[in-house]
């Protein structure tokens, strides 16, 4: 470790100028990627790295994925230790080396200092659209192992000492089902490749002692100032439990359980007691469970933070081998990455508002699994077409104290620019009939839970689907006496003979031209007892139909007179007071 | 003229090349009572009657700052959204997107159109532009009664596609007006953005819709008491892309006025910044209430566009990308539990300063700073306001008796902080960009830049200062020395090999048509203009539109062969930069792009003579700089020429501001008049 004295102005600069490096890849990739989910809906994510393999700064991104995308560059630089040289980069996406699920692929590039150290890395993971493996699109919740689920690549140099390796490009290809793939996948060689230039750049204008003490400098930063509200959290163990209806084989109540445990300003996060039924089909790797338990963690306290390994320091996380948050090595992970990954963080909100109630709100989302929806001919090229979902939908955004539900999804998410009609409805023959909010789907409370969306999808032509659908009895939670949101439910060819309601899972269902595919998505849960929440916040959401005249009295104890139809909406106060006291009596 | 919180600047460019500058408050309930004011300032200043200056004016530009007002107060017109059915809640659902990805109780944005006022209707057009469902016109109506009777008076019109296919927006239009005949604004999302994607669309028609009303009464006002005083030329008004509009094109596109203030100071900094041999600059503009900064580097403030946020609302068209705070020499300074806190609330010019006199009682930075001696109480506003020294240093000793200290020392704490938070406001726009101030130079300019640019830029380590000689008007000068630019692009989406030439060359007509005609209105005659034609280009499922030189030959239609050039010039690009098999990918062509300039004949700048006799002082004053008392010279900064350098501590004073130099900073005059300070950057104190 360095012992250079540095200037906080200094540290600073250079820690913005990261972060600032980090925002230039993942831009690299949404301007060069040709898959929408890389170049539509954000879903890279840049983060540098030192020579440790400790996290420095990371940007734009999903906070779950930035955080976990360290442990495949830890795992590289122990494994081709003496082995890495300047100009080379790496692709790895193996689950069980460091990695999430198999489509995440991780790309990274060293930079080595004039005397030959290896100083920081660059990396950037993206999403892909295909793995390989026995079912098109990456995600086979079929699958019985991680071998079905597409091809395994732990560590590959793609590009050595500058020169791209022909023969790994071609292997690659040889794997993967997508024309566009290796296009995507140079996209992200190349913004390694100028992250590591720009890293270059820093440590030139700084010297490498100068750029390590400001990596020192932030991490240490960091480390002190989230210890420093852990030490202001009450001594205890709070413990919790959070569930998935049911993985795509159909095993129900898939269970994670919590103990956080605070002593001062030491925090022991444990996974203990959850599931380790071993025929499921629900593992949430472990680095999939460490980025969902850090970044519930971070939501949680003060949001200027710099994001960085500090955060990782200050947690003993304990996950049990065997458990559907620490899978052993060789079970199918693509369903669980997300089911049970998410449920990591509805269980840590769930056990902290036990002591933090106004922060707590689960940085979750209830996708199941991403649709995909493909067929043979797109009538108007005459071409093959696979659609990966990715579009805007709303859903599942939890109110917190002093704030409703609002936008489309959670803050975490809030990164994640999705697919717009018009731009999808040019690349794919579908109309989109629908995305509106749906009355009623908000979790009640003081504050309300945002609502769910109703999604209508009518296919042109022949499609075929693939859909997984979770939330639809579990429900995503309430906090501190605020409701569940509404359930999620999906019906592929709504009010034909071919409907099918997706419970929990469909596979390769058949769509004519003209079907609908309609998604309910459920909504976020509220924050607080619901008959404190204000009349006229209430009068105001049944004017705004987030909320109808029905759900205002038998939810919120309001009562409202008149219609929305003929404006004559009115708040009765003395009908509300007496029906408020008395659902207060009986409760 | 330029509208600025506090002040509203004129600007006079005389045919000899000379500028005169003359300022009077503004009036924030009509702008344009300012902005009369200030032209008769400059009359009488010119020693002629305001019928005769502006008889004498070839043309007038105009930046205004109603529409981003409208936005800081959210007190735009009651406005209501039509919307294709199922895409209620775009403005809503925002693609996913939120500004703070780590809090979770980070707040909704305030409302234009509540969800009440957000009505569907049914219709539907292909993304090919064919009719899927045709407009229910019974629907459109019905929905206007509505609107109506809720009190809506602009209405936004949003159906999927109209970008292709305007059909039904336009349809709709007349459906609204025959219900609703006195409605203020009717803005439909193809003539306000002709460009997938739909949020994009959505949020910058509506912003469009809510600003407008107020935009379009303020320039009806303001042209109507400009003809009345004597203008029958075109009033041009500033643009957010640096260029200008005409009112009549602004009336149908106000958004394209929101962010343009600052635009015209970043333009004319960049220029001074050329001229004194500056390459890259951070320019920074502090009047009474906003501080905006900019970088600039190859002399050339950056453009921005698709994904632009203000007010926290997306306004997709191009932007010049500049970063404000509430930090000015209005900003109020309080004591609140124990802590000092300056800013953001700005006293503005109503009630102003307590030196003012105007029945401000709360001490502003302004009120600091004469205390400390860095105004001149008797020169302030060209000599016509006396600064009341006495009221700010009682106001000042007001707040240290809450802090345990006197005036004086209250004043510097106060003037420490406000340079603290500008300071970081620089440092954060620069970090964004991954720059080192200490490589930059700063160009200070606003009315109150000067007074401050020394001891910011010595706490940001940068080692030179330029003032430009109209630094208290630089926005204003900027304005009407800024080439005009139109940038305006129509869609078409099509794969390349199968390009309608025929549609393509009739978008192309008509961009070219409608540029030519805004560009003659703003007097640019036809051999004055110049057209760069640029095709845009994706790779299947790419979002963001590459924009590709399309070489057509001039007077002559785009050929098959020019939209292959361009393909091929877009493959290449892709091989040199991403190293890949871009050619195994068919482009689609999304739209035709024209930027027209008209380029402004600019008068050559003055030059002062050369002197050898060293600058003799008109005085001395006591003032607070670097961290201590000085008795500095003060020198009329107006009989200043290139010669020999004068060295801090001293005040140059202008009719219009003053320019602090340190202990050790070392100044001089270019020719231009425009002043290269060195700092002192060794005498910063921790």
């Amino acid at each position: 470790m360095s012992t250079t004295d540095i200037d906080v102005v200094t540290a600073e600069v250079i820690r913005s100028a990261m972060e600032t490096i980090c925002f230039e890849m993942a831009t690299y990739v949404s301007r060069t990627a040709t898959t929408p989910i890389l170049n539509q809906s954000n879903e890279r994510n840049a983060t540098i790295l030192d020579g440790q393999g400790r996290l420095a700064a990371l940007s734009v991104g999903i906070p779950q994925f930035m955080l976990s995308s360290t442990l495949p560059v830890r795992f590289c630089l122990e494994f081709l230790e003496g082995e890495l040289y300047p100009g080379d980069v790496l692709v790895a996406n193996d689950p069980y080396h460091g990695g999430g699920h198999l489509p995440d692929f991780n790309v990274f590039s060293p930079v080595f200092t004039d005397d030959g150290e290896l100083l920081l890395v660059a990396s950037i993971q993206c999403h892909h659209g295909d793995t390989g493996g026995a079912l098109a699109g990456g995600y086979n919740v079929y699958a019985k192992d991680i071998w079905s689920e597409g091809t395994r690549y732990p560590l590959l140099k793609i590009i050595e000492a500058g020169r791209e390796r022909r023969d790994v490009v071609l292997t690659m290809r040889a794997n993967n089902r997508l024309p566009g793939f290796i296009g995507d996948l140079r996209a992200q060689v190349g913004a390694a490749q100028l992250g590591a230039a720009r890293l270059g750049e820093v440590i030139a204008a700084y010297g490498a002692d100068t750029v390590r003490a400001a990596v020192d400098w932030t991490i240490d930063d960091t480390r002190r100032r989230f210890r420093d509200e852990i030490a202001r959290w009450p001594d205890g163990t709070y413990e919790s439990d959070a569930y998935v209806d049911s993985d795509p084989a159909g095993n129900n109540d898939i269970h994670v359980h919590v103990a956080i445990t605070i002593d001062g300003e030491d925090l022991v996060v444990d996974f203990a007691g959850s599931d380790d039924r071993p025929d499921i089909n629900a593992w949430s790797t472990f680095g999939n469970t460490r980025g969902y338990t850090i970044a519930q963690l971070a939501s949680l306290v003060d949001p200027s933070i710099p994001k960085n390994e500090g955060f990782f320091d200050c947690i003993d996380l304990r996950v049990p081998a065997g458990t559907c948050v620490n899978p052993v090595e060789g079970k199918p992970v693509s369903a669980g990455t997300h089911h049970p990954g998410v449920e990591v963080g509805d269980a840590i909100a769930l056990a902290m508002s036990q002591i933090l109630p106004e922060r707590c709100a689960p940085q979750t989302y209830k996708y199941g699994a991403p649709r995909q929806m493909w067929g043979d001919v797109d009538p108007r090229s005459g071409r093959p077409f696979f659609d990966h979902g990715g579009e805007v939908n709303a859903g599942w955004v939890n109110a917190v104290h002093g704030v409703d539900g609002w936008g489309a999804l959670v803050a975490s998410n809030g990164n994640l620019i999705k697919a717009a009609a018009e731009i999808n409805e040019s690349l794919f023959p579908h109309v989109l009939r629908c995305r509106n909010y749906l009355t009623d789907s908000g979790g009640a409370g003081e504050w309300r839970g945002g609502c769910g969306s109703l999604f209508v999808k009518e296919v042109r032509t022949p499609t075929r689907v693939n859909q997984y659908v979770v939330n639809r009895h579990h429900l995503h939670p309430g906090i501190a006496g605020g409701r569940s949101g509404s359930p999620d439910s999906c019906v592929i060819s709504e009010g034909t003979e071919r409907e099918v309601v997706v419970a929990p899972t469909v596979a390769d269902v058949p769509m004519e031209a003209g079907d609908r595919l309609v998604y309910r998505f459920g909504g976020g849960g509220g924050w607080g007892d619901p008959l404190d929440r204000a009349p006229a916040a209430v009068l105001d959401d049944v004017w705004d139909e987030y909320v109808s005249i029905d759900a205002a009295r038998d939810e919120y104890g309001v009562v409202i007179s008149g219609s929305l139809e003929d404006m004559t909406l009115t708040l009765d106060e003395q009908a509300t007071e007496a029906l408020r006291a008395s659902m207060r009596e009986r409760r | 003229m330029d509208v600025g919180g506090t002040f509203t600047d004129v600007v006079l460019l005389r045919p000899d090349g000379t500028v005169v500058l003359e300022k009077s408050p503004t009036t924030p309930g009509d702008q344009s009572d300012g902005v009369l004011a200030a032209l008769e300032r400059l009359a009488d200043s010119e020693g002629v009657t305001l019928a005769a200056l502006l008889d004498a004016t070839g043309s007038i530009v105009h930046g205004t700052t109603t529409g981003d007002n409208t936005m800081i107060q959210m007190s735009g017109a009651p406005t209501g959204l039509l919307v294709t059915e199922g895409f209620r809640d775009e403005i809503e659902l925002r693609r996913c997107y939120k500004e703070d990805i780590w809090d979770p109780a980070y707040p909704a944005p305030e409302p234009i159109a509540r969800r009440r006022v957000r009505l569907e209707i049914p219709e539907r057009l292909t993304a090919e532009g064919e009719i899927d469902t045709p407009l229910d016109e019974e629907a459109v109506r019905a929905a206007t009664r509505r609107l109506r009777a809720f009190g809506v008076t602009s209405i936004a019109v949003v159906f999927l596609h109209s970008y292709v296919n305007p059909v039904h927006e336009l349809a709709a239009r007349e459906l609204i007006l025959e219900e609703y005949p006195d409605v203020e604004l009717v803005s439909l999302s193809h003539d306000v953005y002709p460009k997938p994607p739909e949020f994009e669309r959505t949020s910058t028609t509506l912003v469009n819709a809510y600003v407008g009303p107020p935009i379009v009464r303020y320039l009806g006002r303001l042209e109507s008491r400009l003809r009345d005083a004597g203008f029958d030329r075109e009033l041009l008004i500033a643009t957010c892309a640096g260029g200008v509009a005409t009112p009549e094109a602004i009336g149908r596109r106000a958004v394209a006025t929101i962010g343009s203030g600052p635009t015209g100071g970043v333009v004319a900094a960049a220029r001074a910044a050329r001229d004194a041999g500056l390459e890259d600059v951070v320019s920074v503009d502090m009047g009474g209430t906003s501080y905006d900064v900019c970088l600039i580097r190859g002399g050339h403030p950056e453009l921005t566009s698709d994904w632009n946020w203000r007010h926290r609302y997306c306004i997709a068209l191009a932007m010049v990308d500049i970063h404000a705070i509430g930090a000015g020499g209005g900003s109020i300074a309080r004591v609140d539990r124990g802590g000092l806190h300056v800013g953001p609330e700005s006293a503005g010019s109503e009630p102003g300063p307590v030196c003012y006199g105007l029945g401000g009682a709360e001490p502003t930075v302004t009120d600091a700073d004469l205390v400390l001696g860095r105004l001149d109480a008797a020169g302030f506003w060209g000599g016509r306001r006396a600064l009341d020294v006495d009221a700010a240093r009682d106001a000042l000793a007001r707040l240290g008796r809450d802090l345990g200290c006197d005036a004086e020392d209250a004043a510097a704490a106060v003037v420490r902080l406000v340079d603290a938070h500008m300071t970081d406001a620089v440092r954060r726009v620069l970090a964004l960009a991954g720059v080192d101030p200490r490589r930059l130079s700063l160009c200070a300019f606003g009315g109150m830049g000067a007074v401050h640019a020394t001891t910011q830029a010595a706490a940001l380590g940068i080692a030179r200062v330029v003032v430009p000689r109209a630094a208290p008007g630089l926005s204003a000068l900027g304005l009407v020395s800024a080439d005009h630019v139109i940038d305006a692009t129509r869609a078409h989406l099509s794969e390349w090999r199968g390009v309608d030439l025929a549609h393509v060359n009739g978008l192309a007509d008509a961009l070219e048509t409608s540029a030519r005609a805004e560009l003659a209105s703003a007097g640019i005659p036809d051999d004055r203009i110049r057209l760069e034609w640029l095709l845009n280009l994706v790779y299947p499922g790419q979002t963001f539109d590459n924009a590709l030189p399309l070489g057509r030959r001039p007077g002559e239609p785009i050929t098959a062969a020019d939209v292959a050039a361009s393909v091929e010039e877009f493959h290449r690009r892709n091989e040199e930069a991403r190293l890949i098999e871009a050619r195994s990918q068919e482009p689609m062509v999304r739209g035709i792009r024209l930027v027209a300039t008209g380029l402004v004949d600019r008068p050559s700048p003055v030059e002062l003579p050369t002197t050898g006799r060293a600058p003799v002082p008109t005085g001395k004053r006591r003032v607070h700089l670097g961290d201590d008392w000085h008795d500095a010279a003060v020198y009329d900064a107006r009989e200043l020429g290139p010669g020999p350098e004068i060295t801090g501590p001293a005040l140059l004073a202008y009719p219009f501001t003053t320019l602090t130099l340190r202990p050790g900073d070392v100044a001089r005059v270019l020719p231009s008049g425009d002043v290269v300070v060195d700092v002192c950057v060794q005498s910063r104190s921790s």
